[in-house]
């Protein structure tokens, strides 16, 4: 039990700090290597997981990463090496183009709209008033419901003459709505946001909950004996300390933009003219329905790469001080697992 | 922070880890094992996907097999995606749904369909005619079980409001039709643009109204679409278009699901038209919760062009077929021709109650009391002179998606038609 003594703080934040340190292979002072296992344990504990994800993912992504160096409509052998040409071709693809833009205009949207929306709710929350468990779960019930009730739920709400949207605007004195959110190609895009933010604010919601609940309330008591105003305690105690929650709230919004697919396609499948498309359909749509399997395999590749670079990065520079040096950064990435 | 970024490895190599997944949970689902016979069809509701099931009963009943049936009734879009997995993983169902068309010669060169040119007895007792789709190289590898044909379905009640007491023969004449409809203040059509291959209609029939049927065959068969009437029919389409003929939102649209669909549409009273195949009336009922148009609803065929150099008799088809996998025992055939006798064809129709049409070289010998809107469809394909698969059915993959594509780009007004024909050249270049 010498790590106890080790642990910069109480008893109930060492454990994260060891499993933190585990993960990263990085044994953090002198008092965590007797803690080791024998490799051999060690080594009989990982084998089913290794061959799983070997099995699972390394594969696949392997084998996509061979068949985007191919023409390949997906049937028989594959034979047709075409070296880089699937990239380029994409490079120069206006489609695909448009998906990094429309997906990097989600990601802007989302992180001026839905986060601080997300937060503030929190802050709302945190405070003590009837009812606020019911307002939690309330807030919190689009989260669990499945992407593609959803999509169907504002295809119905949505629809421009008999949808429930269109009709309440008109019953609340707009005149004769007719809308057309996700015919009209200049607002499909907000819409499909519009959407995303109801079905995943919960989510964040709750994350920045949990975030404002770590922070102890023995700050703000010492900050109020000192004088601080509302403010000043937000700005100076709430925000650096929510630190941590905010960038993996950032960090979870741009992966999620990165792989998202299924609401969209069922909500407009990308149209109309791939107005709302995002890169995930533009690989379907190429990998399943045209059977381009290898050019479908190079846009995987490339969503790969930009996801793995991005995390890479994002964990280097962003978290590292969460992931590294404050307990509290690491009991919620360790939360988030 | 590793479950998302699993969730995204597991989704870009969607391909792959299907296809890994599948042969891992369905092993020996695909024909390998030799005492089972291997169904796949998208008859996933009932009445057909129970009346298949009785069907192979009675026929192991009847030929004393020792064999077993394992029948999936699969979702369409579903169907296509895992019978296009296991197609990478050579283990093809034994029996399949098939439109025939670019993707069964794609399937036959690659060896993974039987040739059922010899094996099957009863072809004769098809109309020849729907056993083009289903022929390579002049060897037949399915057999369709319904056939049909797009043309016009129009409310009557409406095109009466409308004060047009004439069907349009001529391209002019339709769109004077259309001109009429607006100023009675009615929808002339209804359009579910969003899944793109219900506009893809149109451009396929005035091509081949205007270059002919021989000639599109042929530009096809060349992988190139060099004729200068494929871009005048898009200028023909494209005079259609900018009359805004269409719903509001059907851009959005899809055909069949939901009160904004094209069928809903139409079967609501609320647009006059659409251009739609054998199975419109039933969808139409289906979508839009109602009975239909019934009596109301009449069909026509699509108008020829001034000038133009096909036939008003000339149509765009298709329907359903069954293929036979690479590694199906025999007796898939003997099972295929108890399906296609002319007793079961006749049961099959009586049952499918309107979804089908019928295939029979004799419909006398199968059918004794047709549906009236049936019946419009059977005439048409009567006095056709010849017939063209869907087009993104009769090519490749690719190609196919690109002219649904590319012609949802002239609805949208985003190309015009020189770009939709250059688009399509580009998809059949990289085909060669």
């Amino acid at each position: 039990m010498s790590h106890v003594k080790e642990a910069p703080s109480g008893g109930r934040d060492t454990h994260p700090v060891t499993a933190g340190a585990a993960r990263s292979g990085r044994p953090r002072g002198g008092g965590f290597v007797g803690l080791r296992p024998p490799f051999k344990t060690i080594l009989i504990f990982l084998l089913p997981a290794s061959i799983v994800f070997a099995i699972f993912v390394l594969g696949p992504v392997s084998f996509s990463a061979y068949t985007s160096f191919f023409e390949w409509n997906g049937r028989g052998s594959i034979t047709e090496f075409v070296g880089l040409d699937n990239f380029r071709r994409l490079a120069g693809d206006e489609i695909f183009r448009g998906d990094l833009f429309r997906g990097g205009m989600i990601i802007l949207l989302s992180l001026v709209v839905q986060l601080p929306f997300a937060f503030g709710l929190a802050m709302l929350l945190h405070q003590k008033f009837p009812g606020r468990t019911i307002f939690r779960l309330i807030f919190f019930v689009p989260y669990v419901l499945s992407e593609a009730v959803t999509a169907v739920l504002f295809t119905l709400l949505l629809s421009p003459s008999r949808g429930a949207v269109n009709q309440f605007l008109s019953a609340i004195g707009f005149g004769d709505v007719e809308i057309l959110w996700m015919a009209d190609r200049n607002l499909v895009l907000y819409t499909v946001f519009a959407v995303l933010c109801w079905k995943y604010f919960g989510f964040y919601m709750i994350l920045f909950l949990a975030g404002r609940q770590n922070i102890p309330q023995e700050l703000y008591e010492a900050a109020k004996v000192d004088g601080a105003t509302a403010v000043e305690q937000f700005r100076r105690i709430t925000l650096p300390l929510m630190g941590p929650t905010v960038r993996v709230t950032v960090f979870l919004s741009v992966i999620g933009v990165v792989q998202l697919f299924d609401l969209v396609y069922i909500l407009t499948s990308g149209g109309p003219g791939h107005s709302s498309e995002t890169m995930a359909i533009t690989m379907y749509d190429y990998g399943f329905q045209r059977n381009e399997v290898g050019y479908g395999s190079a846009i995987s590749i490339v969503m790969f790469l930009i996801c793995l670079i991005f995390a890479l990065l994002y964990q280097r520079y962003v978290l590292k001080r969460d992931l590294q040096g404050s307990v509290a950064g690491a009991a919620q990435s360790e939360g988030r697992n | 922070m590793r479950k998302p970024l699993n969730r995204l490895r597991a989704l870009t190599a969607a391909g792959a880890a299907g296809a890994l997944a599948l042969t891992a949970a369905c092993g020996g689902s695909g024909g390998s094992n030799d005492d089972e016979i291997t169904w796949w069809h998208i008859q996933n509701e009932d009445p057909m996907m129970s009346y298949w099931d009785q069907l192979s009963e009675e026929w192991l009943e009847e030929s004393g097999s020792d064999l077993t049936f394992d029948t999936q009734a699969i979702e369409n879009d579903s169907f296509k995606q895992r019978l296009s997995v296991s197609e990478s993983a050579d283990e093809m169902p034994d029996l399949f749904q098939t439109w025939g068309g670019g993707v069964l010669a794609e399937q036959a060169e690659a060896g993974l369909v039987r040739d059922l040119t010899d094996e099957l007895d009863c072809l004769d007792l098809i109309n020849p005619g729907y056993l083009e789709a289903y022929t390579v190289d002049g060897r037949v590898y399915g057999v369709p079980f319904d056939a049909g044909a797009v043309g016009f379905w129009y409310n009557k009640d409406l095109f009466a409001e409308a004060g047009i007491d004439e069907i349009p023969e001529t391209w002019s004449g339709f769109l004077g039709v259309v001109e009429d409809l607006k100023a009675a203040d009615i929808t002339p059509i209804a359009l579910g643009e969003s899944e793109l291959w219900p506009g893809h209609f149109y451009w396929a029939y005035l091509v081949m109204r205007t270059i002919g049927l021989d000639a599109l065959s042929e530009s096809a068969a060349n992988m190139e679409f060099s004729d200068p009437g494929f871009v005048e029919a898009g200028e023909h389409l494209q005079d259609l278009i900018e009359l805004e003929p269409f719903q509001p939102g059907f851009e959005a649209a899809p055909y069949g699901e939901g009160p904004d669909s094209q069928a809903a549409i139409m079967g609501n009273g609320d647009a006059a038209m659409e251009l739609m195949g054998q199975w419109a009336p039933s969808v139409q009922a289906d979508s839009s919760g109602t009975d239909g148009l019934g009596d109301s609803l009449g069909f026509f065929k699509f108008p020829a062009v001034e000038g133009g150099a096909g036939d008003i008799n000339e149509i765009l088809s298709g329907g359903n077929g069954f293929a036979v996998g690479n590694n199906a025992p025999d007796e898939v055939f003997d099972y295929l021709c108890y399906l296609f006798s002319e007793e079961n064809q006749s049961r099959i129709l009586e049952n499918a109650d309107g979804l089908f049409t019928t295939v029979a070289a004799n419909p006398e010998n199968v059918l004794d009391e047709v549906d009236p809107h049936l019946q419009l469809v059977l005439d048409t394909v009567a006095e056709s002179t010849g017939a063209q698969l869907y087009l993104d059915q009769d090519y490749p993959a690719a190609v196919g998606e690109t002219v649904n594509e590319a012609t949802g780009g002239l609805f949208l007004g985003d190309i015009g038609p020189e770009q939709v024909v250059e688009d399509i050249n580009t998809a059949w270049e990289r085909e060669q």
